[in-house]
C-alpha cells in the first residue's frame, strides 16, 4: 500500500516535468500531474496481478484518456494538453532500450521480443486513447443534435 | 451574416493549423479548427486535408462565378510539442467561431500567440532532469542512481533544447543526446558500485523517447488518416534509432576499451 501511494507520488512529479518540457500551460500542471498519477498507478496495480504488459498499459492509458478527458470538458482545453505528459511515464522506454542492447549484443531472438513488446505497448496506449476520443465524439455529436433539434 | 474577404480568411485559417501543427497538434484537431474557423464565416464549401508536412485548404462559395474557389498549400518542415500554443489556439478558434471577431484582430492575435515565450531553458532543463529521475524510481532505482539520472538528464535536456535552437536536424539532436545520456551515466557509475547504468541511462533517455510520436501514429492509423500514420510512424522510428545509435555507439566502445557484455 506504502508502495502504490509512494508510485502515486513519483509518477505525480515525473509527470509535472514532463508538462513542463512540453509547454503545458501553467493553469494545467497539476492536473496533468495527476492525470499521469492515476495512469501509473493503475499500470501498476494491474501489473501485479497480470503478467501482461500490454495489457497493463492499456488500461493504464485507458485512465489516463479518461481522466484527461474529463478534464478536458470541465476546463474547455484540448484533452491533448493532458494527455500527452500523462501517458509519457507509460511509454515503453524501458523495452525499447533493451531492444537496442539486444542489437548490439547480436542477439536478434531477444531484440525481436522486446521490440515486438514495446510495438505492442504502444498499440494498446493507442487504442485506449482512441476508444476515449470515439466516445467523446459521439457524445459532441449528440449534445450538436439536441441543440437543434 | 455578411461575407467577409475570402481570401483574408482563409490565410489566418490556414496561419492558425500552422501554429497547431507546427506545435505538435493532432491532425483531426487541426483540420477541424480549420474548417470550423472557415465555415465561421459563410463559406460552405470548405475541405482542409492535413499531414503532419504540409496543410491543403480549399475554400469555395455557392456561386457561379469564375475565381470563386481558392486554396492554399502550407508546408511545415519542423515539429515540437509546446501544448501551450495549441490550448491558445484552441481558445482563440472558440472565440472567433463564437463571436464577430474581425479577420484583422484574428490574425493579430494569432501572431501574438505564435510568439509566445515557453518556459526558460533552464528550468526546462531542470525539470527534464526531474522527470527523468523520477522515471527511473519508478524502474526501481535507489538513491545513487536517482541522483546520477538527475544529473545526467539536466545535461542532456540542455544539449538537444539548445541544438533545437541551433537548428540541427532532429537525427542529429537525438543521436547526441544519446551519446551524452550513455556518457555520463557510465561516468558516474565509476563513482559508486551501486549505479547501474542501465537505470540511469533508461531514466536520462526519457526526455528523447518518441513516446508521443509512437502513439499518434498508431491513433491517425485507427483514426483513418493513413498517410499521417505512416509519417509520424517513420518520424518516431527515426527518433528511435537515432538515440540508439547515440546510446549504443558510446555503450559499445566502452565495452570494447574494458572487456565484457552489456546484459
Amino acid at each position: 500500500m506504502i508502495n502504490i501511494i509512494l508510485h502515486f507520488l513519483y509518477a505525480f512529479v515525473c509527470t509535472i516535468g514532463f508538462a513542463i518540457i512540453f509547454n503545458t500551460p501553467r493553469a494545467s500542471l497539476l492536473k496533468a500531474g495527476f492525470t499521469g498519477a492515476i495512469g501509473w498507478t493503475v499500470y501498476r496495480l494491474t501489473s501485479h496481478y497480470s503478467p501482461s504488459i500490454v495489457f497493463s498499459s492499456f488500461l493504464g492509458a485507458f485512465f489516463v484518456a479518461l481522466s484527461g478527458e474529463i478534464f478536458a470538458i470541465v476546463d474547455k482545453k484540448p484533452m491533448t494538453v493532458y494527455v500527452i505528459p500523462g501517458i509519457v511515464p507509460l511509454v515503453p522506454g524501458y523495452s525499447l532500450y533493451y531492444t537496442m542492447l539486444s542489437i548490439l549484443e547480436n542477439d536478434n531472438v531477444t531484440a525481436l521480443e522486446r521490440g515486438s513488446e514495446a510495438f505492442m505497448v504502444a498499440i494498446s496506449i493507442a487504442a485506449a486513447l482512441t476508444i476515449i476520443l470515439s466516445l467523446n465524439a459521439y457524445r459532441k455529436r449528440r449534445l450538436a443534435r439536441g441543440k437543434t433539434a | 451574416m455578411n461575407q467577409v474577404n475570402q481570401k483574408k480568411l482563409l490565410v489566418m485559417a490556414v496561419y492558425a493549423g500552422e501554429i497547431m501543427l507546427k506545435n505538435g497538434a493532432e491532425t483531426y484537431r487541426v483540420e477541424d479548427t480549420i474548417t470550423r474557423l472557415c465555415q465561421s464565416r459563410n463559406y460552405p464549401y470548405v475541405d482542409a486535408y492535413v499531414t503532419p508536412t504540409g496543410i491543403f485548404v480549399s475554400v469555395d462559395t455557392k456561386g457561379q462565378m469564375e475565381k470563386e474557389m481558392l486554396s492554399s498549400v502550407k508546408r511545415i518542415r519542423s515539429r515540437n510539442i509546446n501544448l501551450n500554443k495549441i490550448t491558445e489556439v484552441n481558445d482563440f478558434s472558440r472565440k472567433f467561431v463564437e463571436g464577430s471577431m474581425s479577420v484583422e484582430d484574428g490574425m493579430q492575435q494569432l501572431r501574438h500567440i505564435d510568439g509566445l515565450a515557453s518556459y526558460p531553458l533552464p528550468l526546462q532543463a531542470f525539470m527534464g532532469g526531474v522527470a527523468s529521475a523520477f522515471v527511473a524510481l519508478l524502474f526501481g532505482a535507489n538513491l545513487l542512481e536517482f541522483i546520477s539520472a538527475l544529473i545526467t538528464s539536466i545535461i542532456v535536456t540542455f544539449s538537444i533544447k539548445k541544438l533545437n535552437e541551433a537548428g540541427f536536424t532532429l537525427f542529429l539532436n537525438n543521436i547526441v543526446g544519446g551519446c551524452l545520456a550513455a556518457f555520463f551515466a557510465i561516468l558516474l557509475s565509476y563513482l559508486h558500485p551501486s549505479i547501474d547504468v542501465d537505470k540511469v541511462i533508461i531514466g536520462a533517455i526519457m526526455v528523447m523517447v518518441p513516446g508521443v510520436a509512437m502513439t499518434n501514429a498508431v491513433r491517425d492509423t485507427i483514426m483513418g488518416d493513413l498517410v499521417s500514420g505512416l509519417a509520424r510512424g517513420i518520424e518516431a522510428l527515426l527518433i528511435a534509432i537515432s538515440i540508439a545509435f547515440g546510446v549504443g555507439f558510446v555503450l559499445k566502445a566502452w565495452i570494447i576499451l574494458i572487456g565484457g557484455t552489456l546484459i
